[in-house]
Formats: structure tokens, sequence, C-alpha cells
């Protein structure tokens, strides 16, 4: 990193990339979030990514900020404003989504050269379903204790999980992913950066080839996902030990629906007392 | 058949980009006056882990019907717009329901209901509490719990962020599209060829109108990120003092003692049931 005055933009620089990533991304999910998928059989039509909007930015831009700013974006938009937090899957899509954005972004040097551009739209799309698939795997192998034992069931999942990351790719990944990002990247090169007072990418400013560091930070990352399913699967064998214990003793289930109860007429007269007084002292 | 084609306009019409907007602004900002608004959000994110978290490792029915319920009788407290409960159900169908279809083509039998139950019901508590705290908070009130909590400044920034700009974002966007629309030429679509080219046509204009959205927010971004940087945002995002005096507003009320107690007590004696049962 020799050029580091030159390449790396400065910190609200990188403030403004992550705003720019996360209100168009943002935006683009809470679309498709809000418009409903149609299924043929089990072939699903969905249009399932406005990905090229980060990845078309990341090949401009600080790919490390756009890549964060694409997963926070549709985190928030996309799952805390309509209410569809889902907890611990959400951790997995923010991971996969930043990785996938982020290696498309360093793949590009020059993003005057189509071929490249077109690889990476398409390399990075790929790695970002393929983390994703994997895990979903895992998940329902995690939720459902008896995977093994319910007839035809690790086989239909296996199926229809492949299934949707091949109609993905060949379908969501050319024509939302491949084509939008070869439009968009060189009619936008030249012309958005000095909007945010930033010198245009080119083949010497560019950040270099992704090194041992990146990848590893990825490994680890990915890992940290589906770490998250692992504490799922830990989880499940401690309540079943829990369950075990429950049942040879109702007295305790009894004591706590005891202790339940006089919270709640505790609070109950609590809050008469707050209410006769005019003057309520906050707890 | 004129039925069929009435319902199909119907649905169309409702799939407006100004309904959407509508439902989301109504989700964001429409239900302010309900309990569950009122509440603090400190006690509303513990609530939520519990009911985020917990149902997800157990696979007791009784325990899993009972924590449905009560999500369920909240989720009707915070009055969720009409558009997220529909998504909502979409959601748990396409994560099980079509699950249990390809499961009986695969050849399994009726023993595959019962995990496919407990599946059913763990997705929709999990998500039914999300859609309670999240949907039925206020976002600042959201965003200032979260930080309470220690969560990374950016992202209470962008709730807040979020919140606010979408309207904006919203109709820009929309009026990019519309004068795409103004200025195109749609082909025929009489025929299903000729369906299929306007579906493709209309998917090219919205991929098009993103190059003018994506310079516009690129400088309104500059200008957002400028004005921040003038009131000392990154200083202030990491200096306690400041971080004491945006928080001074949150209190806890009897309330929200309540809710969680009375909560408390329905998982007492769900429990209870499911050791007697």
């Amino acid at each position: 990193m020799s050029n580091t005055m030159k390449n790396s933009a400065n910190a609200s620089q990188k403030l403004m990339v992550f705003v720019l990533t996360m209100a168009l991304y943002g935006l683009a999910t809470l679309f498709t979030e809000l418009i409903p998928k149609f299924q043929v059989g089990i072939v699903e039509f969905s249009v399932e990514y406005f990905l090229f909007i980060p990845l078309t930015l990341a090949m401009l831009f600080d790919p490390m900020s756009v890549a964060l700013g694409a997963a926070t974006g549709e985190l928030v938009f996309g799952e805390i404003m309509l209410g569809q937090f889902g907890g611990l899957g959400e951790l997995e899509k923010f991971i996969t989504v930043t990785i996938g954005v982020y290696i498309a972004g360093r793949l590009v040097s020059n993003p005057e050269n189509r071929k490249l551009v077109g690889i990476a739209a398409f390399g990075g799309t790929a790695i970002q379903l393929l983390l994703g698939t994997v895990v979903d795997i895992l998940k329902v192998q995690f939720a459902i204790e008896d995977f093994e034992a319910v007839a035809g069931l690790p086989e239909s999942v296996f199926a229809t999980e492949g299934f949707a990351f091949a109609n993905d790719l060949l379908f969501s990944g050319i024509l939302f992913c491949l084509l939008p990002t070869l439009f968009l990247v060189p009619k936008l090169h030249g012309k958005i950066e000095p909007l945010l007072g930033m010198q245009p990418r080119t083949k010497e400013t560019a950040l270099g080839n992704i090194g041992w560091k990146a990848i590893l930070g990825c490994v680890v990352a990915f890992a940290v996902a589906v770490g998250a399913e692992f504490l799922a699967e830990n989880g499940m064998s401690l309540i079943d030990w829990e369950a075990d214990w429950a049942e040879s003793s109702t007295a305790f289930a009894i004591g706590m629906v005891v202790a339940a109860a006089v919270a709640v007429v505790i609070v109950l007269v609590m809050r008469m007392r707050t209410k006769s007084e005019p003057v309520g002292k906050d707890v | 058949m004129k039925i069929g084609e009435k319902l199909s306009e119907n649905i169309l019409d409702k799939l407006s980009i100004d309904f959407l907007r509508n439902q989301v602004l109504k989700n964001a900002y429409g239900n302010n006056d309900t309990v569950i608004a009122g509440m603090d959000p400190r006690i509303l994110l513990i609530w939520y882990l519990f009911f985020g978290l917990v149902p997800w490792f157990v696979s007791d029915i009784p325990f899993l019907i009972g924590c449905f319920v009560l999500v369920a009788v909240t989720t009707i407290m915070a009055r969720v717009a009409g558009l997220v409960l529909f998504l909502f159900g979409l959601g748990v169908f396409s994560q099980t329901g079509y699950l249990l279809i390809v499961t009986l083509i695969f050849g399994g039998d009726a023993s595959a209901i019962a995990p496919l139950l407990i599946l059913t019901l763990k997705v929709a508590t999990v998500s039914l509490a999300s859609v309670t705290v999240f949907s039925g908070m206020d976002p600042d009130k959201l965003a200032n719990g979260l930080m309470w909590y220690g969560c990374p400044e950016r992202l209470s920034f962008s709730i807040s962020y979020a919140y606010r700009m979408l309207p904006i974002l919203m109709e820009e966007f929309q009026n990019i599209l519309l004068s795409y629309r103004l200025r195109g030429n749609p082909p025929e679509h009489k025929s299903f060829i000729g369906k299929i080219k306007y579906l493709v046509y209309q998917i090219k204009i919205i991929i098009h109108s993103f190059y003018p959205l994506m310079l516009n927010t690129a400088k309104r971004s500059r200008t957002t990120v400028e004005v921040l940087e003038i009131k000392g945002y990154r200083y202030a995002a990491v200096n306690k003092n400041v971080k004491k005096i945006r928080l001074s507003c949150l209190k806890m009320s009897n309330n929200d003692l309540l809710f969680l107690a009375v909560s408390f007590l329905w998982i007492a004696v769900t429990i209870l049931v499911s050791t007697l049962i």
C-alpha cells in the first residue's frame, strides 16, 4: 500500500459511501420484500436481488464501506422497518451479503474493463448465494430435531435448496446482477465519484489484488455465520436436558407460576398507588 | 372469467407504489398511540430477546403454542399494518408450508406433520415477536433503545436516517420512474409474448431509473455527511456525555413492569401445563 494517500478515501468519504449504499440498496430491498414471489410448481420466480446496486457501487468506491452499507441497508429498510427482523437468520444474511459484495468490489481493478466487471458481478452473486444455501441447509437440519428420522425430508431439503440456488443464480444472477452491472458501471464511472469528491478508480489507484488477509477475513466471517447456527444446535440439546428436568418437578413450575402471579399483583398495586398519588415516582 | 379479470385488476391496483408507500409509512408512523408504542424500548428489547430466541431451542408443543398465543395477542395490541401481516403469512407458508408438500411428494407420510408443525410454530412465534417490537415501536425509540444496549452508533444512526429519508427517496424514485414511463413507448401486451416483452420492458425501466437515482442520492448523501460533520457527528458518536444526554429521555414506568410480569406469568402457566401433560 504505497499509494495510500491516493486511493483510500478518508473517513467522512467512507461515511458518504456507506450512507449512499444503505439508502439505495435499502430502498430496493424494501420493494423486493413487498412484491410477493410467485411460484410455478417448485420453481420460484422472484426478483430476489437488486444486488446490482451494491455490486456497481463496490466496483467504483471503497468496497468495505459499500459492503457494510448494503448489508445494513437491507437489515434496516428490508427487515426492521417492516417488522420482519428474524434474529439469528439476519446475521447470516448480513455476513453473506458483505462477503459477496466485498469480494466482487475487490476483484475489479479497472472499472473500464468490461470482462472483469462481468466476472466479478457474477462471481460475487454466486458466492453470496452459495454461502446462503449452505447456511440454509444447516439451519433446517438443526431446526427439525428428527431430521434424519422423517422419511423423505433430507432429500427434499437438499433438492429444493440446490434447485433454489441454481434457479437464483441463473435467473436473478444473470438478469438482475450481471446485465445491470455491465450497463451501470461504465456509465457511472467517472461521473459519480466527483459528486463525493473522489478520484475515479483506475488501474493505478486500485486497491490491488485480494491478499491472504482478505480471504482469511471472509472465512472467519463465514465461520461466525455458521457458528450462529451451531449455537442453535447446542441450545437444542440444552433444552432437551431441561425438558427432562422439568418433567420431574411439576412443583418447580407451580412455584414459577406463583412467583409470576405475585409479581403481577405487586406491579398492579404499585400502579394503583402511583395513580392515586399525583406525583408518581418512576421506578 | 370476468370476475377473475376484476380480481387480478384489483390486486394490481393494490400493488401500486402509492399503496406500498402508504403501508410502509403507516407502519412506521401510524401507530404511536398503542400500548406497545408507549412502552420503554429497553423492556421491549429484552422481551424480544426472549421470544425471538427461546422458541428456536424448545420443541415442546404446548410451550410453543403458549408463546404463539402471547405474541399473537401483542401483535393485535400493536395494531400492525395489514400488508406486514400478509407478508408474515406468506413468509411462514413459504418457509414451511411448501416443505410439507415437497416432503409428501418425496414419499414422506403423516409422520412429517409433527416436526413441521413445530417448525411452523417456531417460525411464526419468532416473526410475530419481531413484528410486535419492530413494527409497533417508534423508530427513534428503537434506535435509542439499541444505543442504550451499546449497539454500534452506526446502526441506530442508520435506523433514524432510514425512517426520515424513506418517504423522500420513495417519492423521488417514483418520479423518475414516471418520467421514464412518460417518455417511453411500452410494447403491446395483449398476447402472451407481448406480456413477456412488457414485463422485460418494465424491469428495464426500473434498472435504468436507478442511474439518475444513484447520482442524485450521491449528491444528497454528501450533503448529509457534510452537515453531520459540521455538527461534529463523528466526535459525538464516541463521546459518553453526548450519549448520556441523548438517552436521558428513556424512562421505565409501571406499565412496562406490568407487561413483563404478565408475560412471565403466561409463560410460567404454559410451562406448568406442559409438565402436567
